[in-house]
């Protein structure tokens, strides 16, 4: 099918799956791999436009659904999508609402023909067929659309699983056929197949024949065993064409993020680092700060030394302290940070593998998080082992 | 040359005391320079508006390594930004410095709340650097001057503070180490105001009853006021505490005559005791004298220790007086008597409950016995038109809480002052909104009104502020925000009224100079009205999202109820300051929200237990199926 978007890839590891690329929208070019930020009602969680610019953002995420009900697809026709909406002129990204089956599962009611909806603000029901996904996702103009796939936690098992991955198939022919935009717009099919090697197999092999621009693996991260999850993701990306942009939905922990770009995939995204910001959670390269703790009073050190954040350049962890979960500021601020934190890891991930040391950066990543081996997840072990980097016998090089 | 400075530029030439001026701090740029913080300010600060409106100079941010002194100012008559525990409402620090206000005002009750004082012998930063405001004037007083909060009663030692973990009683010891350890630019000496008098009910005249000292009414005035004896009290003592800090700040001992009345006090309860209990414990007794003589000898020396002056500390003084003028002159009076205080602030929450023109009369016999030369800060009267009325009575300083107010209500001011370059934007609105009072414009929008959702434009037509410049943000998006509970709304409304408000003394300022501030002043009200009382109310679009957010919390746990973290906690925060505030019309919308609550409760305690039910009759169906079934088959 059409596709409105070029894909560079300018590095590619000597020793992993990762690569390095440019991804050209729109709105705009992306440097891969890249982590998006989630703006799911058109903002990023109190952070401006402009300071999400400013944190050096190339791409956002809008959620479909949530827009679609608010401010509805009338006001976006009218006023000219959602980048004019929420004031921000750089890559959008909507999710399809197929998530919303999962995560508001009481509320949906799934058949062949779409899931219906129950409206959390008045009650009222939403059908949102593959058709209407296809139709808001115009209206919003997002320069890259996911498929309305068929969502199933991945803890389902069983025929439901089956079914999920063949309608996310049948969804995607019907999206295609809706989509009324795909010289602007990029249509993304999403992988289904649960953690069942042969039904992704099956699916990827069904979903490239449809040639989209790109190919994102869901139905993850939702609280399945990491060791499967990142089997699945590294036998996606052996399967998926390399000359394409894989998305991998949901994914927003920093090692997984870093193990992830090393088994080949190129796009993540999650609420993560700004819904634990609102909890008064700050990130940094050597863990957590939980900073509504008492022992952070008397810390007049910045959260991360070296971060060249608003947060950090401004306050100290004994002033985050005494405004986090507290002032509205307090969030903000925790949250800018967060990002900030998130685009420059993966600006450090990426550089490494430019500059084709992305081994010795992975080994100083575990160290700074994890300081002891014994403490590195085994997952990761595995996972990193599986494309040749060895964290426990192998050695950080100078 | 003392490091706070005050100019008048212009006085009004017509009737009224109206004057523009400059307060100025000069400070030696070692002393605060911070090259890492005063970068962040210096690149935000310089875009703040195309005219001279705001006329807050930032000039001072690039000295980090030359010697000048640095020279931080406010224009007035001005602002000092109204803060929560240290920051300006919804604004993060690059944002705030765009508002174009020089100074902001801190409260030390909001702070205490998570730093005894206690723990200031490891803090190493003077206040403006823990906050990062070295490029501010920064001013810190005991109380928030945005709203009124009834707390128990003062005593001669200390004054009662509200804290998450009740009221506590901060001493002018603690008070002084604050201060020696914050260093901010200005202090407002520590003052008893008279927040234990119950304003708002009446027939509960009391005050000091607890105190245990007999009232006096005065003539005249409502059972609800303070007494005049009360009153009387409360200039004396926050005289004497003046005079203390001002000995304290002069490095000198400031607690002789304290300790000197304790001193007697123990010796007078000495001699009672030990008159009661001649004849069994004499011996232990006079040991027990010998240690105290002792024990106040070393306490002597170590208080008497020579103490570090802070002169660079400027200090304001709370001028008082409640209802009684004579009080509010002799306050007046006895307070510019002191050389020492650099300004003055005259507090008129305590008075709420009264009308505004009761109100305006007591801040001018305040202002009339204050000397010209000096600085007057003012709260409580943060409406434009009694800001206004203040500054014509001589009034220089006030603080932002009006903004705050509006962006809390879903507010976007439309108002402005002067030569109407906003006039014509405000008379298209004329339909959009209720017209408040008699005004022919509106003051302000709501952005809860659902007529907005579909508005594509500014909130103001060609207003500078971050919200509106270029129209990158639309009242039909702000209408989204606050719909679907997200923080930007409350950032884009601040970032939009702060500006405005800042714009509008800018304006005031100009008027000053050239003569035309009685002639603007006039036509502003009979635009613009007066603002209508703020009743706690909660808007209707806002009460049906709170009931939604409520119930979608209820439904996928606390979780989803994580986005409103920081939010509902300022709301929090704002219901507790005002209980007994709560619009009935809120009240029966909450009510309604609970009883829903409560109806879904039952309904789900009512499904669960049929499904227990069903599962136990299944059982035991099946238990007696199992029993047939053995029973049925033939024993071998």
């Amino acid at each position: 099918m059409k596709s409105a978007l070029k894909w560079d890839v300018i590095a590619k590891c000597g020793t992993t799956k990762a690569r390095a690329a440019v991804l050209t929208l729109p709105h705009g070019p992306v440097n891969a791999p890249v982590f998006m930020p989630v703006g799911t009602q058109g903002t990023l969680k109190g952070i401006t436009p402009e300071q999400i610019e400013g944190l050096g953002c190339q791409i956002m995420l809008n959620n479909t659904y949530h827009l679609g009900l608010r401010p509805g697809q009338e006001l976006l026709d009218t006023c000219g999508g959602a980048h004019v909406f929420q004031g921000w002129n750089r890559n959008l990204l909507t999710d399809s609402g197929g998530f919303q089956m999962v995560s508001l599962l009481k509320l949906a009611e799934i058949t062949e023909k779409g899931v219906q909806f129950e409206s959390p603000h008045d009650g009222s029901l939403m059908l949102l067929t593959p058709e209407h996904s296809m139709s808001l996702q115009n209206s919003i103009g997002a320069d890259i659309m996911m498929q309305l796939d068929d969502v199933v936690s991945s803890l389902t098992t069983g025929p439901r699983v089956e079914e999920a991955m063949w309608r996310s198939i049948r969804w995607l022919d019907r999206c295609i056929k809706a989509h009324k935009k795909p010289e602007s717009q990029n249509l993304f099919a999403i992988i289904q197949g649960g953690l069942d090697p042969a039904m992704r197999k099956q699916c990827i092999e069904e979903m490239v024949k449809r040639d989209t621009p790109g190919y994102a693996i869901g139905g993850l991260s939702g609280g399945e065993e990491k060791d499967k999850f990142w089997r699945v993701v590294s036998q996606c990306t052996d399967l998926m064409p390399r000359e394409k942009p894989i998305y991998c939905m949901g994914v927003g922990y920093a090692e997984d993020l870093v193990v992830c770009v090393a088994l080949g995939v190129d796009m993540f995204d999650c609420v993560f680092p700004t819904r634990t910001a609102r909890f008064g959670n700050a990130l940094t390269a050597t863990g957590t700060l939980s900073l509504r703790q008492a022992k952070y009073k008397d810390d007049f050190r910045p959260i991360e030394e070296g971060c060249d954040c608003i947060a950090c350049k401004s306050y100290t962890r004994a002033y985050l302290y005494t405004i986090v979960t507290k002032e509205t500021v307090g969030c903000h601020l925790i949250s800018i940070h967060n990002t900030a934190y998130q685009l420059r890891l993966m600006r450090q991930v990426r550089e490494s593998i430019i500059e084709d040391r992305f081994p010795q950066f992975i080994h100083k990543f575990f160290k700074d998080l994890f300081v002891e081996k014994s403490a590195y997840p085994e997952w990761a072990v595995n996972a990193l082992k599986s494309v040749n980097v060895d964290l426990i016998q192998g050695e950080e090089q100078p | 040359m003392p490091p706070l400075t005050f100019n008048i530029i212009r006085q009004s030439t017509q009737r009224t005391a109206a004057r523009r001026g400059t307060l100025v701090m000069t400070q030696a740029a070692t002393a605060t320079a911070n090259t890492n913080n005063s970068t962040i300010a210096v690149t935000t600060s310089a875009t703040t508006s195309s005219t001279n409106a705001n006329g807050n100079a930032h000039e001072h941010n690039h000295v980090a390594d030359n010697k000048e002194p640095i020279k931080r100012v406010i224009e007035t008559p001005g602002c000092f930004m109204h803060t929560v525990k240290g920051t300006v409402p919804h604004l993060t620090p690059d944002t705030m410095r765009l508002q174009g206000f020089g100074g902001v005002h801190v409260s030390i009750e909001q702070l205490l709340q998570d730093h005894q004082p206690g723990g200031f012998d490891k803090w190493p930063f003077t206040l403006s650097k823990f906050l990062n405001l070295q490029d501010m004037i920064l001013l810190c007083d005991l109380r928030d001057p945005s709203r009124y909060v009834k707390v128990p009663v003062n005593s001669d030692r200390y004054v009662a503070i509200k804290t998450h973990k009740g009221v506590r009683q901060l001493t002018l010891e603690e008070y002084l180490k604050i201060i020696r350890a914050y260093q901010p630019d200005i202090v407002a000496a520590m003052a008893d105001q008279i927040t234990d008098a119950d304003a708002s009910a009446p027939g509960t005249g009391r005050g000091s009853v607890s105190d245990g000292e007999a009232e006096a009414e005065v003539q005249g005035s409502p059972s609800s006021r303070p007494g005049l004896n009360r009153v009387k009290r409360s200039v004396d003592r926050s005289l004497r505490w003046l005079d203390q800090i001002l000995l304290d700040r002069q490095g000198m001992d400031a607690f002789v005559a304290d300790r000197a009345a304790e001193e007697a006090k123990r010796r007078k309860m000495k001699k009672t005791s030990s008159t009661q209990s001649h004849d069994s414990t004499q011996g232990v007794d006079t040991l027990t004298q010998e240690t105290q003589k002792l024990d106040l000898v070393t306490r002597n020396t170590t208080k008497v220790a020579p103490r570090i002056p802070w002169p660079g500390v400027s200090m304001f003084a709370h001028v008082l007086g409640s209802h009684v003028e004579q009080e509010r002159i002799r306050s007046a009076q006895e307070t510019a008597r002191r050389e020492a205080v650099d300004g003055f602030i005259v507090d008129t929450n305590p008075l709420q409950g009264s009308s505004k023109e009761t109100i305006l009369n007591l801040l001018k016999v305040s202002l009339d016995h204050l000397p010209a030369e000096k600085p007057r800060m003012v709260y409580g009267l943060q409406a434009p038109e009694d800001v206004l009325k203040s500054i014509a009575l001589g009034a220089d300083l006030f603080d932002t809480s009006y903004p705050f107010h509006l962006t809390a209500d879903g507010k976007a001011s439309l108002y402005s002052f002067g030569s109407n370059n906003n006039f014509n934007n405000s008379i298209t609105n004329i339909n959009n909104s209720p017209t408040p009072g008699e005004a022919t414009t509106n003051r302000w929008i709501n952005l809860w009104d659902d007529e907005h959702a579909n508005k594509f434009v500014p909130l103001l037509e060609g207003c500078g502020c971050y919200a509106c410049k270029g129209g990158r943000h639309t009242r039909a998006y702000i209408n989204h925000l606050l719909k679907a509970h997200e923080m930007l709304a409350t950032v884009l409304l601040m970032s939009h009224n702060m500006y405005q408000y800042s714009k509008f003394f800018a304006n005031v300022r100009q008027s000053i100079q050239d003569g035309t501030f009685e002639q603007y002043s006039a036509s502003f009200v009979e635009q613009f009205g007066s603002e209508p009382e703020r009743t706690g109310e909660i808007h209707a679009a806002q009460a049906i999202v709170e009931a939604a957010l409520s119930k979608r919390s209820r439904l996928d746990g606390s979780n989803s109820n994580s986005a409103s973290t920081g939010r509902s906690s300022r709301n929090g925060d704002s219901n507790s300051d005002c209980e007994g505030e709560q619009g009935a019309m809120s009240k029966e919308e909450k009510a309604e929200a609970r009883r829903k609550l409560k109806e879904q409760e039952r309904f789900e305690r009512r499904e669960r237990n049929r499904m227990e039910g069903l599962k136990r009759k299944k059982e035991k169906q099946q238990t007696i199926a199992n029993i047939r079934e053995l029973e049925e088959t033939p024993e071998p």
